[in-house]
């Protein structure tokens, strides 16, 4: 360990109570004065590792050196202490606040006993705001200001803290292109004056742009570390996302039929009222696996969220089985024919108080079906339609009775995949259905969908599970800020493609069959 | 799942327990004797067929608020109103049954339609208030307890007296009352029809879609929308039943037991806020509340009893209000996230 | 010239009963601005009145001493200040079953010490004059303490690193934790803050007001002040006036001479002006976002 590393990260584990394995003994360094590329797609453990460092998780195993000693940070403020500042993906701001109240918030200069003195601390950012040419005005109230200026009181936070060492996680992630270059030379300044800047991201371009060394991880593992000048994007992109595909699916060829969920020119905002879908346009035929790969955040979610009616369209239109269902509540939707496993399983898709069988009918409670003559809910015929789901869909449970809660993540997640699909759906829309899924319960889902396919259904399948949406899809794209930089055919596609798609270099093309 | 049940009883077992601990530190305080108190007690309430049939007789009002609460809290509101909407019950009551003459049967039919309808408007204004303008339900409806007291001690007092009797409304007629089940003891009709309003939400809460979208409501109202269900319409319609069941409390009480009301509504002051004890204890379920409530009404009719029974030679003995005492321990204890649970933890 | 009702208006000991009638509300409503600024909702206002007030009665009536009354009074308020802190709080329990607990139990527990210890039901016995707060002519030093209190609270809330702090935790508390701030002592002692103002408008109603207990001590005022909060958008010079606003209100309904509007009428003034209050047709605004959620650090 050469003395001018001021970051050692040595042997880091984390390894979380249910099991889940972040990072495998991960050795990291950072040279003084250097910005330093963290490379990696989802789940690569990137954000994981910072965060032990800024002491918000306590790592499983191993060690860490700060400028030659042995340290341990146990919380954000003793990292704070120690020089190192974090700017995260989702902001820690007080909306209500103003600019300059979220900057001094934990250390506020006082005059007198108890007395904020605002003027001296207004005095010292507005220094600061010179020397690093972040301008923000001081007196706005945080919830008021662009998304890209906030990202600038994160910084001056860290800066105003005295952090010698910046870590920001996916800072481009929110930014326009000119922000992007105003960030950039932000960061050479700062690395002018000595600071150590760890700039985490999965943007292929970007790294190769600002970085002077890159750290490439992958499933909790150190890839490789390579001087920026040195390497080329390809070789980048192979790191960061190569592997082989370990589950190979036997499948048939898809015999496809007609188009029945048609996006054309869709543009969705998000929370914060930014385009998260940009004019994307695509099509799903009868019969096919259409996936979306790509590192979250990139507009998948609102994307799901805008087909599925849980978010509205901006622009553009969605056409369903032939009908216009551009922001068409729910139940309409699901009269149409659409089918929708849900992200968030626990917040839409099922009550985790309700029994098994309470469970099975949500959504179609109403249906005639299941009255009898007075209007009462008929228990027999409920049994029956639940039992089905439950045999049908191989969901282990001791009684129909058994509230949700107790069942596990894999068997809530048939159960719902089991009361979606005994609607009979034309399209399904499967986002992230694998999600904390223990290893029996994912291959279960997978040949769900498969067997969907074969029944003549359209599948769109959203997951951040590259290997799962490359072995299933029959044609894949992949989503970046907003769009797709590529739709290929999975089997044909090569490492280093899909890691330029995913790191946003578009490959062109549009694979139809 | 039937552990789950059993869980909960011993849960709500605990909490009793607890809040009659607490309490017989109090009386202990107080200079009595709390092995003497519980035995009055149990005596009062059970001790002879007379204070049998008393005590059941307490069961049907508390029954009643406390299937108000325990509708409202399947939608996860706190109605607090049962008090108010009690009132309005007796209030209805009162007005129609004094003031309007009917053939039997019809004469009782009005009025508990008409009681319903008066505590149901009571409960489904705090429940529009709370969907939309966001006003707190516990604030509303205690403010709306009071609106109603004043109303109907107002209306009590100046339209519907008795010129006869001081402080008292017109006797009802003899049309509109509910009989008595036996004679000498205050026991009516109240009870039978009580029971049969628990099994009656039952059946609405857990065997029709309306019942079956309160419940969902109030467990995952955004898994709820998403399954079609119209969260703000569940809502108000919950406070409203709640509303109509608390005011049947009031009506009961008037057709029943006294076939009047006095002027300040003290005859049945405290039934609504007992009843919030007596579905927090039935764990908001609509059977479960029919024993809670008889529970409830031993500690009604036991604690008058120890009142007497502990007055000796003029000094009178332990007063009633210990019972609301006890109750509002209880409660705290059942607000605590299950009792067997952190004693597990604590190990 | 014959005024009629509006004879009341020209009386100065209107003006001074509504000052003091302001004081319990807007003390009440102040701590539950500072615990509920910080996160953490108490429905139990009007149990920890009572209490306040009823312990205050009870030393004050047997030593005959204002400051040990005074004492007590506190004690009340930081003992259930740290009961419901540790269950909503620590224990993560249900905050409005607590408080709704904690109003049956406070009302039970007065009533049994009106009965065991001065034989009524009604109203104990005015306590002895040493036990009272000094009143001038009608006017409570309690008054200006109260004002004082509004202006006090706000400066620490708008000017001090604690105010800011306090704020920031109920606003965004994983922010707050993240800039270093220990969440749950923040909350604790705004909570105990809180309860011990609110006694302290029990104190007041105690050794001054009625200078006695009775069953009916409160009347509503701790959901009145629940809903004061709201209405002066949790800030505290606000409270104070609408806790003057609402003081002039009761004044007005303890004023008015029977027979010319029905009394009933008359006395349900405070309450309606509560609920028009809390639905916002007077004024509409944000609460602290995190208010009423337990955190808990992943």
């Amino acid at each position: 360990m050469s003395p001018e590393q001021i970051v050692h990260m040595k042997g880091i584990r984390k390894i979380y109570p249910d099991g889940t394995i972040a990072l495998r003994g991960v050795d990291f360094s950072v040279k003084e004065g250097e910005i330093h590329g963290l490379l990696g797609e989802n789940g690569a453990g990137k954000t994981t590792l910072m965060n032990i460092l800024y002491g918000l998780i306590p790592p499983t195993s191993g060690e860490i050196y700060l400028r030659g000693e042995k340290v341990e940070i146990n919380s954000p403020r003793e990292a704070m202490e120690m020089g190192i500042g974090m700017v995260h993906q989702h902001f820690m701001l007080i909306p209500t606040f103003s600019a300059l109240d979220n900057i001094i918030l934990g250390r506020e200069p006082l005059s007198g006993p108890l007395t904020i003195d605002r003027r001296s601390a207004r005095k010292e950012i507005e220094a600061l705001m010179e020397e690093t040419g972040l301008k923000v005005d001081l007196d706005a109230l945080v919830e008021n200001l662009p998304v890209g200026i906030q990202q600038r009181i994160e910084i001056l936070k860290m800066l105003y803290k005295k952090a010698e060492i910046l870590i920001l996680d996916e800072p481009t992630a929110v930014l326009t292109p000119i922000e992007v270059r105003e960030l950039f030379s932000f960061l050479r300044k700062m690395k002018e004056s000595g600071k150590t800047i760890i700039f985490i991201t999965h943007k292929l371009k970007e790294v190769k742009a600002i970085a002077d060394r890159v750290t490439v991880l992958r499933r909790g593992e150190v890839i490789g570390v390579r001087d920026a000048k040195d390497v080329e994007i390809p070789e980048l992109a192979r790191m960061m996302v190569g592997r082989d595909i370990k589950m190979k699916i036997e499948k048939r060829p898809p015999s496809l039929g007609e188009e029945v969920l048609i996006v054309k020119d869709l543009w969705v905002k998000d929370d914060r009222g930014r385009d998260a879908v940009r004019g994307l346009s695509f099509s799903v035929r009868a019969g096919e696996i259409f996936g979306i790969a790509g590192v979250e955040g990139n507009g998948q979610s609102e994307l799901v969220e805008a087909i599925c009616g849980l978010r509205k369209v901006d622009r553009g239109s969605v056409i369903l089985c032939g009908v216009d269902a551009t922001s068409m509540n729910p139940i309409k939707l699901y009269s149409l024919g659409l089918g929708h496993i849900p992200e968030d399983r626990h917040k839409w898709g099922i009550i985790l108080d309700f029994s098994v069988e309470e469970n099975s009918i949500v959504g179609v409670h109403r249906n005639k079906k299941f009255l009898n003559s007075i209007g009462l809910m008929k228990g027999g015929e409920i049994c029956k339609w639940a039992d089905n789901i439950v045999k049908s869909f191989n969901v282990e449970v001791l009684s129909l009775k058994t509230p949700a809660r107790s069942l596990s993540g894999g068997n809530q997640q048939k159960l719902i995949v089991g009361r979606e699909l005994s609607k009979n759906p034309r399209v399904v829309i499967a986002s992230q259905p694998t999600r904390g899924l223990d290893v029996a319960a994912t291959e279960y889902i997978r040949d769900l969908l498969l067997r969907m396919r074969d029944e003549g259904r359209a599948i769109l399948l959203v997951s951040a599970d590259l290997d799962e949406v490359m072995s299933l899809s029959d044609r894949m794209a992949v989503m970046y800020e907003g769009r797709f930089t590529g739709i290929v055919d999975p089997e044909k596609v090569s490492e280093e493609q899909v890691g330029m798609m995913m790191g946003g270099i578009s490959i062109g093309g549009s694979y139809e069959h | 799942m039937s552990i789950k049940y059993w869980k909960q009883i011993v849960d709500s077992l605990l909490s009793l327990m607890a809040g009659f601990f607490v309490g017989g530190i109090i009386i202990w305080l107080a200079g009595f004797d709390p092995l003497l108190f519980y035995q009055g007690l149990l005596i009062g309430a059970f001790g002879n067929l007379y204070y049998f049939m008393t005590t059941l007789s307490y069961a049907a009002p508390l029954m009643l608020t406390g299937l108000s609460f325990a509708i409202a809290a399947r939608a996860s509101l706190f109605n607090v109103g049962a008090e108010g909407q009690s009132y309005l019950g007796a209030l209805a009551a009162v007005s129609i049954g004094a003031f309007l003459t009917l053939p039997n049967l019809a004469h009782q039919l009005l009025i508990i339609v008409f009681a319903f309808v008066l505590g149901g408007l009571l409960g489904g204004l705090a429940g529009w208030l709370k969907v939309s303008r966001g006003v707190n339900e516990v604030v509303s409806t205690i403010m709306l307890n009071y609106l109603s007291l004043y109303v109907s001690n107002y209306l009590f007092t100046y339209w519907l007296y008795d010129p006869m009797r001081a402080y008292k409304t017109k006797n009802i007629e003899t049309t509109a009352i509910l009989p008595f089940v036996m004679p000498g003891t205050d026991l009516s009709l109240s009870l039978f029809l009580a029971v049969l309003a628990s099994f009656f939400i039952y059946i609405l809460l857990w065997k029709t879609p309306f019942g079956y979208e309160i419940r969902a409501v109030g467990l995952n109202p955004t898994a709820a929308s998403y399954g079609g269900i119209n969260v703000r319409r569940s809502m108000v319609l919950s406070m409203f039943i709640s509303g109509g069941v608390a005011a049947l409390a009031g009506a009961f009480e008037v057709m029943g037991r006294f076939h009047c009301m006095d002027t300040e509504l003290t005859y049945i002051k405290g039934y609504g806020f007992d009843g919030i004890a007596v579905s927090l204890i039935g764990r908001n379920h609509p059977i479960a509340i029919i024993p809670a409530s008889i529970l409830f009404a031993m500690l009604k009719t036991g604690v008058q009893a120890v009142q007497r029974y502990t007055s000796v030679g003029g000094r009178t003995g332990v007063p009633l209000e210990l019972g609301l005492a006890v109750q509002g321990v209880i409660i705290v204890f059942v607000a605590l996230p299950s009792i067997i649970d952190m004693i597990r933890r604590m190990r | 010239m014959d005024l009629g009702i509006l004879s009341i208006f020209v009386e100065p000991s209107f003006y001074l009963g509504a000052l003091r009638l302001m004081v319990p509300i807007t003390l009440a409503a102040i701590g539950e601005i500072i615990a509920e600024r910080s996160g953490v909702v108490n429905i139990g206002l009007e149990g920890i009145i009572m209490l306040g007030a009823l312990s205050s009665v009870y030393v004050g009536y047997f030593t005959g001493n204002l400051y040990l009354a005074l004492l007590a009074g506190i004690s009340t308020g930081i003992a259930l200040g740290i009961l419901h802190a540790l269950i909503s709080i620590y224990l993560a329990g249900d905050q409005i079953v607590v408080g709704v607990g904690l109003n049956l139990f406070a009302y039970g527990i007065g009533v049994v010490t009106l009965y065991l210890t001065w034989g009524t039901f009604a109203n104990s016995p005015i306590i002895p004059k040493g036990a009272q707060i000094p009143k001038f002519y009608g006017f409570s030093p309690f008054v200006p303490f109260t004002i004082a209190v509004g202006i006090i609270a706000w400066y620490i809330i708008e000017r001090t690193s604690i105010g800011l702090r306090l704020k920031a935790v109920g606003e965004n508390p994983r922010a707050a934790d993240s800039a270093g701030i220990n969440v749950f002592k923040i909350r604790f002692f705004a909570t105990l803050v809180g309860s011990v103002l609110a006694a302290l408008g029990g104190v007041f109603l105690g050794l001054d007001w009625l200078a006695s207990y009775t069953r009916d001590i409160s009347a509503g005022r701790g959901f009145i002040a629940l809903a004061m909060v709201v209405f002066s958008r949790w800030n505290p010079i606000i409270a104070v006036f609408s806790g003057l606003l609402f003081g002039f209100l009761f004044a007005i309904s303890l004023s008015i001479p029977s027979g010319i509007v029905p009394d009933q009428v008359i006395w349900s003034i405070p309450y309606i002006a509560t609920v028009l209050v809390a639905a916002g047709f007077v004024a509409k605004t944000r609460a602290p976002a995190a208010l009423g959620k337990p955190y808990k650090r992943e």
